[in-house]
């Protein structure tokens, strides 16, 4: 009759996309679990997935790991939570260059920044024209590769946790709040304790998730620098295991899962993607 | 009193103009150790022949070296294949749940699925293709069993076929390429206003003039655009493919990893060029993108 | 035979009657304006025109055909929306042509067609422009003139100017009504607006929960609303709770005040219960002439709004608004000053509780 009456019949080409769709996202996963599952002959069981979590190296990188990622959580809240809300306040003008250089990270992907992160710190910078050491050569000592990894994390996480933050005080509109807060006589202590962190913490929450899913997994900072992460045990793992692998990569896709999930759950389906491997 | 007054005022001006940028000034620093400096080096270095004089000879280098041809040459299919095959199942997909009048409760679960498998990616997504079309994988033995070895009387992985090639990644790669196809053609999707649709029925169009005089080239930028970002997203992948071919695919990002590990072009200046070489592929992609993307939105906000 | 007809038209969606059995006959040139408040299924009887709904029962006639089941894209109906809905990938004079271009017209008739349409909006310079480039009044004249490029039997207007600024909205509903009266069009125009309405129409049908309410000229439904419903909708009204004294005098009650109406008492009996409603406008101070009615009031406050000053009084219990027009030489009673208050018979409308 017409076309609206005729998109209520059953849209048959919509069920063979979402059907096709769904088997291409479940079938891997079905096909891991169901492997995962069949360590022992002719037994379906944990099996592996008791060997995977016994193993001390696992417990190591991977407890290693999430340091990893908490420490990039709080870096970057503490370098761009009150950078954007800097400019917002103060300093509209830099809006556009510090957007620029979070976006950077999209041109500059992972493997050259690892590129250029070692080139760059495994000699001594100097100050330009002089003998004076500014930052010592950090690749040779743990505590210097572990700086290089969290910066290089807070790098990758940049662009969402920046755009995160920013969306969400533009949302609750901080400037009109530390008006109306200084007004009423508030401490700057006090309006941004009190105030705008309260106000953006299901922005930084989703910026929060969205960075441990990222940074759990990460194989090619951890490995070139040569930190033990999970990233390259699970590597090295499935080098010379066959079922083990299977199953902690089914973990972690249940750990994306999650931290998808509270991101949709915080945000309200606004949900983000990294979108950069 | 003008010419007394005027210093001091712009000298006033200037020091709350400076006040207001120490405020932005760690996040300065913080790009430029990690950020820039990191970028800098390796284009300084392109320019650099190995007794530290400039030069352009890596950068000419690049376009006579076959194997780095051949490197720029694969990355660039794969990431076009996934890019545009990804694009259209996204888009499809994506499709479906909007106007294509399925369940909104879909729509949702679809979005989820979505936003969990384009962030899953590396390491684990290797392993699990391993696991499904891998030469023991549960779909190999699946389709041997009921298509291969029942009608044409061979295996599989006699057919040619091998999950640590071309195929193979580009099939492991639309794992997360369509998903953030999904994510971002969903929206674009979404700001279709149904009072176009009735407009143009209204003015006289089938629903095929709707679609290829409105519809379609209202989403073209963003189509467009969107197969273009994941193209970059591609281009730049690089655990993925080294954890499921083990870096037997030589595509630029698994050739950068082993420049990085041992200096296999015998040559730093050729590596850093390598490097900057697709760095700026990636800077042209995501300024198309955003480029196509501002002008989509114009349209569909 | 009416040249637009929509006979027993109801509509469900579910269980949900949106419009119930809808009956109107509009005459060819004519300007008719649905009015009510959102939800009371004015846009639902004019997407059923459009053929964007089909009617649960019911038949709508068009110059005599049968229309009812009839696809949108096969009845020459023109539809102007509240957001528009222009295209954005084309420009203003692409945007006209449009219509003209799915249904295969000659390039000549193309050009020619919009070129008349652009020159019949005034927007010559902007032909080539693209729709964000447009203000929104330039907009909906451009969505205007696309409906209009086709000829289409009847024009349909869905709340066109509910988007737009005060300013423009006043303009632009006199250039509709303008282009309307040149071309003779038939015109059907939704409108949740007493203003709107009561200015551009030939005719208002009054909508409430789905029923119309009253069918009449904007000055029938001003000036005798049939239902408390218009009374109350179209204009601001003073109500108050009265009693009938005598059925036969037209004489009530409120607060042991008495009123006397012209009509409406007729029909009932002493003592009952029943609600009289008076139009600001229709009170004035007593000291200028007298009328039928003269009452006591207490002036209670007093509010500049321009060209009218609104005075509120209470009379026995009950605050009412009189509006007066304003002049310099206006002179204003002060607050809580006794005064006499009068209006005519016709000004009160007794009305079911």
């Amino acid at each position: 009759m017409n076309f609206s009456s005729r998109l209520r019949r059953i849209p048959f080409w919509s069920w063979v996309w979402f059907i096709l769709g769904t088997l291409y996202f479940l079938l891997p996963l079905y096909a891991t679990l169901d492997f995962s599952l069949q360590m022992e002959r002719d037994v379906i069981g944990l099996k592996a997935y008791e060997k995977a979590f016994e193993d001390k190296d696992f417990i190591e990188t991977f407890t290693y790991s999430n340091l990893l990622a908490i420490a990039t959580i709080v870096m970057s809240i503490i370098l761009i939570v009150p950078t954007a809300y800097w400019i917002r306040l103060r300093l509209p003008e830099a809006r556009r260059i510090v957007e620029f250089l979070t976006l950077m990270p999209f041109v500059v992907p992972a493997i050259i920044l690892v590129f250029g992160l070692i080139r760059i710190y495994s000699s001594s910078v100097m100050i330009p024209f002089t003998d004076i050491v500014l930052i010592p050569p950090l690749t040779n000592y743990k505590f210097g590769t572990n700086i290089l990894v969290v910066a290089g994390y807070m790098v990758l996480a940049m662009p969402y946790m920046y755009r995160s933050v920013d969306t969400g005080m533009r949302t609750v509109d901080v400037l009109t709040l530390t008006e109306a807060a200084q007004s009423l006589g508030a401490s700057w202590f006090t309006i941004i304790t009190r105030i705008i962190l309260p106000n953006i913490r299901a922005a930084l929450l989703s910026g929060a998730l969205l960075t441990f899913a990222i940074v759990v997994g990460e194989v090619t900072l951890a490995s070139f620098l040569g930190i033990d992460a999970f990233g390259p045990y699970l590597f090295l793992l499935g080098q010379h295991r066959a079922y083990e692998p299977a199953a902690l990569s089914f973990v972690s896709f249940i750990l994306t899962w999650i931290a998808m999930g509270l991101i949709q759950l915080v945000t309200g389906g606004q949900g983000q993607t990294t979108g950069a491997h | 009193m003008a010419e007394i007054a005027l210093p001091t005022k712009k000298k006033s001006i200037f020091s709350s103009d400076l006040k207001k940028w120490l405020g932005v000034m760690p996040f300065f620093l913080f790009a430029l150790l990690f950020l820039i400096l990191p970028s800098l080096r390796l284009f300084v270095g392109s320019f650099t022949n190995e007794e530290g004089q400039f030069t352009f000879a890596n950068v000419t280098q690049l376009f006579t070296e076959q194997s780095i041809l051949d490197a720029y040459w694969l990355s660039i299919r794969i990431s076009a294949v996934t890019a545009i095959g990804g694009g259209i199942f996204g888009f499809l997909l994506a499709y479906s749940v909007t106007v294509g009048g399925l369940p909104r409760s879909l729509r949702s679960a679809l979005i989820t699925f979505s936003g969990v498998a384009s962030n899953f990616a590396g390491v684990p997504l290797a392993f699990a293709f391993v696991a499904t079309l891998g030469r023991t994988g549960i779909i190999t033995a699946v389709l041997d069993h009921y298509i291969f070895q029942k009608y044409f009387g061979i295996k599989l992985y006699q057919t040619g076929f091998n999950l640590y090639s071309f195929l193979g990644l580009s099939l492991t790669y639309m794992y997360f390429q369509f998903p953030l196809m999904v994510l971002i053609m969903t929206p674009a999707l979404d700001g279709l206003k149904r009072e176009w649709r009735e407009a143009a029925e209204n003015l006289g169009a089938t629903s095929l003039q709707y679609w290829t005089q409105v519809a379609m080239p209202v989403l073209l930028p963003s189509l467009l655009g969107s197969m273009i970002l994941l193209f970059a997203n591609a281009f730049g992948a690089y655990a993925t493919a080294y954890a499921l071919t083990g870096g037997t695919l030589p595509i630029v990002t698994i050739q950068i990893g082993a420049q990085i590990r041992g200096d296999v072009l015998h040559n730093p200046g050729l590596g850093y060029a390598m490097a900057m070489g697709m760095v700026f592929i990636m800077a042209v992609s995501l300024a198309g993108y955003s480029w196509l993307q501002k002008k989509s939105e114009r349209w569909l906000k | 035979m009416a040249y637009l007809s929509i006979s027993n038209v109801t509509k469900q969606f579910g269980d949900t009657v949106v419009v119930d059995n809808f009956n109107l006959d509009i005459e060819k040139g004519e300007f008719v304006s649905f009015l009510g408040p959102s939800g009371c299924g004015k846009t639902t009887t004019l997407r059923m025109v459009a053929g964007f709904e089909i009617p649960t029962s019911g038949k709508i006639l068009l110059d005599g055909k049968d229309i009812t089941d009839k696809a949108p894209n096969q009845r020459n109906v023109g539809m102007i929306f509240q957001s528009y809905a222009l295209f954005p990938n084309m420009t203003v004079s692409q945007n006209i042509g449009f219509g003209l271009r799915v249904r295969k017209e000659s390039e000549a008739t193309i050009k020619q067609r919009v070129d008349e349409m652009v020159g019949l909006i005034n927007l010559e310079k902007h032909a080539n422009k693209y729709p964000y480039q447009l203000s929104g009044g330039q907009q909906q004249r451009v969505s205007l003139a696309r409906a209009l490029a086709n000829r289409p039997q009847v024009l349909l207007l869905d709340e066109p100017l509910s988007a737009l600024d005060a300013k423009i909205r006043v303009s632009l509903r006199a250039e509709i009504r303008a282009i309307q009266k040149s071309l003779g069009i038939t015109a059907i125009f939704v409108t949740h607006d007493q203003e709107e309405a009561l200015s551009i129409s030939d005719r208002i049908v009054v909508m409430n929960v789905g029923e119309m309410e009253q069918v009449g000229t904007p000055f029938e439904i001003y000036n005798f609303p049939k239902t408390r419903f218009v009374a109350n909708f179209v204009g601001s009204l003073n109500t108050s709770d009265a009693e009938v004294v005598d059925p036969a005098k037209g004489f009530v009650s409120v607060d042991g005040v008495k009123f006397t109406a012209a009509e409406g008492t007729e029909n009932r009996k002493k003592g009952d219960k029943v609600k009289i409603a008076i139009r600001p406008e229709r009170l004035s101070f007593a000291s200028e002439h007298k009328k039928a009615n003269v009452v006591d009031a207490t002036i209670e406050n007093i509010t500049f709004l321009g060209s009218v000053v609104r005075i509120q009084v209470k009379i026995g219990n009950t605050k009412f608004n009189m509006d007066t027009f304003n002049n310099p030489f206006l002179e204003l009673p002060r607050v809580g000053s006794k005064e006499q208050v009068t209006c005519s018979k016709e000004a009160v409308l007794v009305l079911d509780e």
